[in-house]
């Protein structure tokens, strides 16, 4: 009987895996704050890719004249690929070789995959899937707060919040455990509020529910902003003590009457007016962002613009009040902590900052001035490749760009430009097709590690069996292509001391883990960064008295609309909007291999209205086209979404050949959430 | 090079902020007001109460200071030296520019009523314009001291929102319309008959096709032979716009400042946008006014962005009066167009959609504002529609069942639970809740399904003899 949580979301719930005989492995729900012994499909069946015939148990290298795969040894395959970096970096210098992460891995993991590649390959070319995540949300609460932790505060503080107020956020479906907490806030006399394009089944949990157009969170949150001050209810002692820079926010605001706000974001200058009411009437305000808020070309300024909300309404560090983002990623908090972004090392130190380089290289024991730069972030590091001065090998740790990017028919193109690819995975993903190598490596319940989930509270996955033969965990295969690459530094593959060596890293730093260790971690379930020393009992509540800004106190940031990237027009002239279902995870790399969780393939939801214009049939396939590609799909006619936008799932290749790859100018996120697209069904088309 | 801006409206301030992010400098503003620039719009939000008359200044005074911009409030020009490319304010001083912007906006018509003007020009104590801040300040005061009975003259957009406003801070008000409907300009006869019952249900008399003709000591005499027996007059019966100082400095005129799409007037050195500007003709309305300022902001920067017009979207702001106009639904040549409406005086609503080629190209709503967060969007984007959508967009959408009426009525295999995958057969064949828990693991995700599979399960017998 192994404690331990979930393989998936970033609630990561507490879960007991159970053995029964040699070789099952069932899962028990346990007690754990966050889900309170409930799951979701997910979770229950999520020991199901043990014993797969699909699982990868021994590396593989792919010839570039055949296509053919064939077996290596671990020694074969390491060596080749230690040779090839080396010889790749030798000849085009360290910059030629790149690093790819994602938001899955563990704590360790992370940390030890931005020591190497800034210790044994040298190189400035890191970046992980988490850049298409919550970086919005993250960049926005720095600028705002001085900090970035998702929730401030325990996920289940909500239930005594009065009001909960979703931005983009589906979290009954995915995140379902999570909902539980609505209703309870509910049963209480809270209120929840969803805005969402689509009503959701998260909605089905909410008292009030505005359906924007997608891509006009921002408007909204200026709307409100603007009837908060006309009514008086700004909370002026606490912009006056906690805050600055409120006067440019509240005069930009006073410009966003509610008509204009209709106007641009289709939701009625009356609703507007009644969720005013409803936010200027209550205390305790939870205000939380999710990725239908982030996932844009302006997504940190739409995340800043429900923060200056908050700071106006004196949310932030106020009891049962704020504001947070709901991460999604299963570690996508820790993953974005610990250096396996270009621009940050461990503890999220910057990687500019002269005494940052200093801690981590005296704890890593090499030169400051050896450290690299900033990089690139995760699409333009991929766009990179094939240029003359881009990245010729990627390593890849748990991450199916080919899947999951943007644009991404372009982004498998540049793949294939590459000299050198590998990837580390348990199957093989539509990335690791693409691969010249491909390292078999441990999953979840194999292994042993820590994740930080939503709330920043840091959790034990403690291995419950065995691992296949002939599969390595990442830690074993970084270690060993240090070694042979002749790195500085020690390379643990022990988990636990590797946690260790992160807590000295991260000492001192925005997300102190010093002060955490597998010890305490059991005993408290859990335990909240930063935690500076064993003494210290974590942090579960922030802000309370003050923000980590020099001056300690919030900012507002004043942000202005610009609208979408790509605005409809003659030919593309419904919104494509793109998100999960319940039953699958991220690429579906894991969850569309197990067998009890349906995998219906993509669909394209639209409105009936829209569907009678175009002589679309529930279940018959019809054609969403961008101006980068195309999808065929079965059609889900509901009346749950907007009539001008459409909807596909992204677990499935295809979906993310359609999105736009628009940046957001400070946090690199993608524009995943809005682009202009055609709608059409084929067999009309031919029979015209 | 510096650029002088005439006027400090919302189109001005709209202008100055895009040529300040575009990096222009040397800008002087000059405006007649002496309030900083504020959302006009709002006025009559801050006459009901429901806007803080603070919270509608767009940028305060030191915003200019911090950029750079020569801003003067409280002063008149008084006339454009088009050769030496001055301006000449009232104190007789000059300001040289190279590029001149003429924001001067509109100003109120003042109706022909005897009485109104006193012998020594000013407005007789009892009557208000409501055209700036100083105006509604003022008003409000009036309001505050206690006046008990107000006239509104005028039943147009802004009539009608004063009305309301003025009724909402409990003043017993009236509306007195030349035209034979309310709105005239805007929606047709019905909508205007619809939006009369509304008023008038919300306790506010209309009186149209009358006509104010005298303020005496008695009250407000109409040309029916009515005496409106009243405290206040408000005059709100339309404006023009302010084009006086175009037309000596010679520019060409007809209603407003003749523009082309770059918003040069005659003189290529001087531009006009907002209310005083007219390209092709004057609207009003502060979306074109901000266009225009957008367009001139990038020309002034060298950019090539031209006007090509705007749809226009007027909206009511009043307490429990909900109208939105969307183009110009009552314009000619509607034959080559299709009219889809649905009108019902007893619940005071009023649709209807003037569609061209599948798009809609105005519409009026009146009542209910239910679709309009669609409606705005599809006539903005000029979509085509399928034959059968406009009428689906004003009849109001169907409600669903009762939940537990949707229980019983699931099929077998409809998903129950979607957390863990359960459908309602699967519910109907356990015998309790907790046996759903064990075997099905439905009701242990979002918990979101507990009423469906509590209503599924059936009533809980009740025990004997309790």
């Amino acid at each position: 009987m192994t404690d331990t949580h979930c393989p998936y979301c970033s609630l990561q719930c507490g879960m007991t895996l159970l053995r029964r005989g040699r070789s099952v492995l069932e899962v028990a729900a346990r007690e754990f704050p966050v889900n309170e012994g409930a799951l979701c499909r997910k979770g229950w069946t999520s020991t199901g890719l043990r014993g797969s015939r699909e699982r990868l148990t021994t590396p593989l290298v792919r010839s570039r004249e055949t296509g053919e795969w064939s077996v290596l040894t671990w020694d074969e395959a390491l060596d080749l690929v230690a040779s090839r970096l080396a010889a790749l970096r030798e000849e085009h210098g360290a910059d030629a070789n790149a690093v790819f992460g994602g938001g899955g891995l563990t704590n360790e993991k992370a940390y030890q995959l931005g020591k190497f590649a800034r210790v044994a390959l040298g190189t400035s070319r890191i970046d992980y899937n988490g850049r298409w995540c919550m970086s919005s949300a993250a960049t926005a609460a720095n600028q705002a707060f001085g900090l970035d932790r998702g929730l401030p505060f325990p996920l289940a503080d909500v239930e005594q919040a009065e009001v909960v107020v979703l931005v983009g956020s589906n979290l009954a479906e995915t995140m379902p455990p999570a909902a539980r907490h609505l209703d309870r806030l509910r049963a209480r006399g809270g209120r929840v509020v969803v805005v969402d394009p689509r009503r959701t089944p998260t909605a089905d949990h909410a008292d009030v529910f505005l359906q924007p157009v997608p891509g006009t969170d921002l408007a909204l949150a200026l709307g409100l902003l603007h009837l908060v001050d006309a009514s008086g209810a700004v909370d002026e002692s606490y912009v006056a003590t906690r805050t600055t820079g409120f006067d440019a926010v509240r005069s930009t605001a006073a410009a966003w009457w509610p008509e204009r706000v209709e106007r641009i974001t289709g939701v009625a200058a009356a609703d507007l007016r009644s969720l005013a009411t409803v936010l200027t009437s209550s205390k305790r305000v939870v205000v939380l962002t999710a990725r239908g808020a982030e996932q844009h070309a302006d997504g940190t300024a739409t995340v800043l613009a429900w923060i200056d909300l908050a700071l106006a309404l004196g949310l932030p560090g106020r009891p049962y009040a704020g504001y947070g983002c709901l991460t999604g990623q299963g570690n996508g908090q820790g993953g974005r902590e610990h250096g396996q972004k270009a621009d940050q090392l461990p503890g999220y130190r910057m990687i500019d900052d002269p005494d940052a380089r200093a801690h981590v290289a005296s704890v890593w024991g090499v030169p400051p001035e050896s450290l690299p730069g900033k990089g690139l972030s995760a699409y333009e590091l991929l766009s990179a490749i094939g240029t003359p001065l881009g990245p010729r090998s990627l390593l890849v740790f748990g991450s199916n760009p080919v899947v999951s990017a943007p644009n991404a028919t372009a982004v498998a193109s540049r793949l294939r430009a590459l000299d050198l690819l590998v990837v580390c995975d348990l199957v093989m993903s539509e990335t690791a097709a693409l691969a010249d190598v491909v390292l078999p490596v441990t999953q979840w319940a194999e292994e042993t590690g820590t994740m930080t989930n939503l709330e920043g509270r840091v959790v034990l996955r403690q291995q419950a069996v065995t691992p296949p033969a002939g599969v390595r965990s990442d830690l074993e295969v970084i270690a060993a292509l240090a070694v042979r690459l002749g790195a500085a530094s020690t390379w643990s593959t022990d988990p636990e001391e590797v946690f260790a060596e992160l807590g000295l890293a991260s000492a001192g730093g925005r997300a102190d883990y010093a002060g955490i260790t597998y010890a305490r971690i059991r005993e408290e379930d859990g335990v909240f960064w930063p935690c500076p020393s064993p003494s210290h009992p974590g942090t579960p509540r922030m802000f309370a008295l003050s923000f980590p800004t020099t001056d300690g106190r919030a900012r507002f940031v004043p942000v202005s609309y610009d609208g979408p990237a790509e605005p409809l027009d003659g030919t593309f002239d419904v919104h494509l909007t793109t998100g999960r279902v319940l039953a699958q995870y991220q690429s579906g790399a894991q969850t569309r291999r197990i067998r009890d969780l349906p995998d219906d393939g993509p669909f394209v939801e639209l409105h009936p209205l829209l569907a009678v214009r175009l002589g679309a049939r529930d279940g018959e396939p019809v054609t969403v086209t961008t101006r980068r590609g195309s999808l065929t799909a079965p059609a889900r006619v509901v009346g749950t979404i907007r009539p001008d936008t459409v909807f596909v799932p992204f677990h499935w290749v295809g979906a993310n050949r359609l999105t736009s790859d628009a940046l957001d100018p400070s946090s690199r996120m993608p524009e995943f959430k809005v682009c202009a697209c055609a709608v059409t069904v084929p067999a009309l088309v031919g029979a015209r | 090079m510096r650029t002088v801006v005439v006027g400090n409206g919302m189109a001005a301030v709209r202008l100055v902020e895009g040529l300040v992010a575009r990096g222009i400098g040397d800008i002087t503003v000059i405006g007649d007001e002496r309030h900083p620039p504020y959302n006009r719009i709002l006025l009559s939000a801050v006459l009901e109460g429901t806007h803080r008359a603070e919270a509608i200044t767009l940028r305060p005074e030191q915003w200019y200071a911090d950029h750079g911009v020569d801003l003067r409030l409280g002063t008149r020009v008084v006339d454009i030296h088009r050769a030496q490319r001055e301006v000449e304010i009232a104190d007789r001083s000059r300001v040289a520019y190279d590029r001149l912007v003429l924001a001067t906006g509109s100003i109120p018509t003042l109706p022909p009523i005897r009485g109104l003007v006193r012998v020594e020009g000013r407005l007789h104590e009892q009557v208000h314009a409501f055209r700036q801040l100083d105006d509604c300040l003022r008003l409000v005061a009036a309001v505050e001291d206690g006046a008990p009975r107000a006239v509104v003259v005028g039943g147009g957009l802004l009539g009608l929102q004063v009305a309301r406003a003025l009724a909402v801070r409990g003043v017993e008000t009236e509306i007195v319309e030349g035209g034979d409907h309310l709105l005239r300009s805007q929606v047709d006869g019905a909508a205007g008959g619809v939006l009369r019952r509304s008023l008038e249900r919300l306790g506010t008399r209309v009186y149209t096709g009358a006509r104010a003709v005298r303020l005496t000591d008695e009250g407000l005499r109409l040309d029916n032979g009515v005496t409106l027996d009243t405290d206040l007059v408000v005059l709100t019966a339309g404006g023009r716009p302010s084009i006086s100082l175009a037309r000596r400095a010679a520019l060409a005129t007809r209603r407003g400042i003749l523009v082309d799409g770059t918003l040069a007037t005659s003189d290529p050195v001087v531009f006009a946008i907002g209310d005083c500007a007219e390209h092709g003709r004057t609207t009003g309305f502060v979306g074109p006014a901000w266009e225009q300022a957008r367009v001139l902001a990038d020309r002034l920067a060298g950019g090539s962005s031209a006007y090509t017009g705007h749809r226009t979207v007027a909206r009511l702001r009043a307490t429990d009066l909900e109208v939105a106009v969307l183009g110009d639904p009552e314009a000619g040549g509607a034959e080559d167009a299709d009219v889809v409406q649905a009108s019902n005086p007893m619940t005071g609503t009023h649709k209807k959609l003037v569609v061209r080629d599948g798009a809609i190209v105005a519409a009026t709503l009146v009542g209910d504002l239910s679709q309009i967060g669609v409606i705005t969007q599809y006539f903005d984007r000029r979509t085509v529609l399928g034959p059968r959508e406009p009428a689906a967009l004003v009849t109001p959408p169907r409600t669903g069942p009762a939940p537990e009426t949707a229980a019983s009525a699931l099929p077998d295999e409809a998903e129950v639970c979607a957390c863990a995958g359960v459908s309602a057969g699967r519910i109907r064949a356990c015998s309790s809740i907790d046996e759903v828990r064990e075997t099905t693991r439905a009701t242990t995700g979002c918990g979101g399904c507990a009423p469906t599979v509590a209503a599924l399960l059936g009533p809980v017998p009740s025990s004997v003899g309790s």
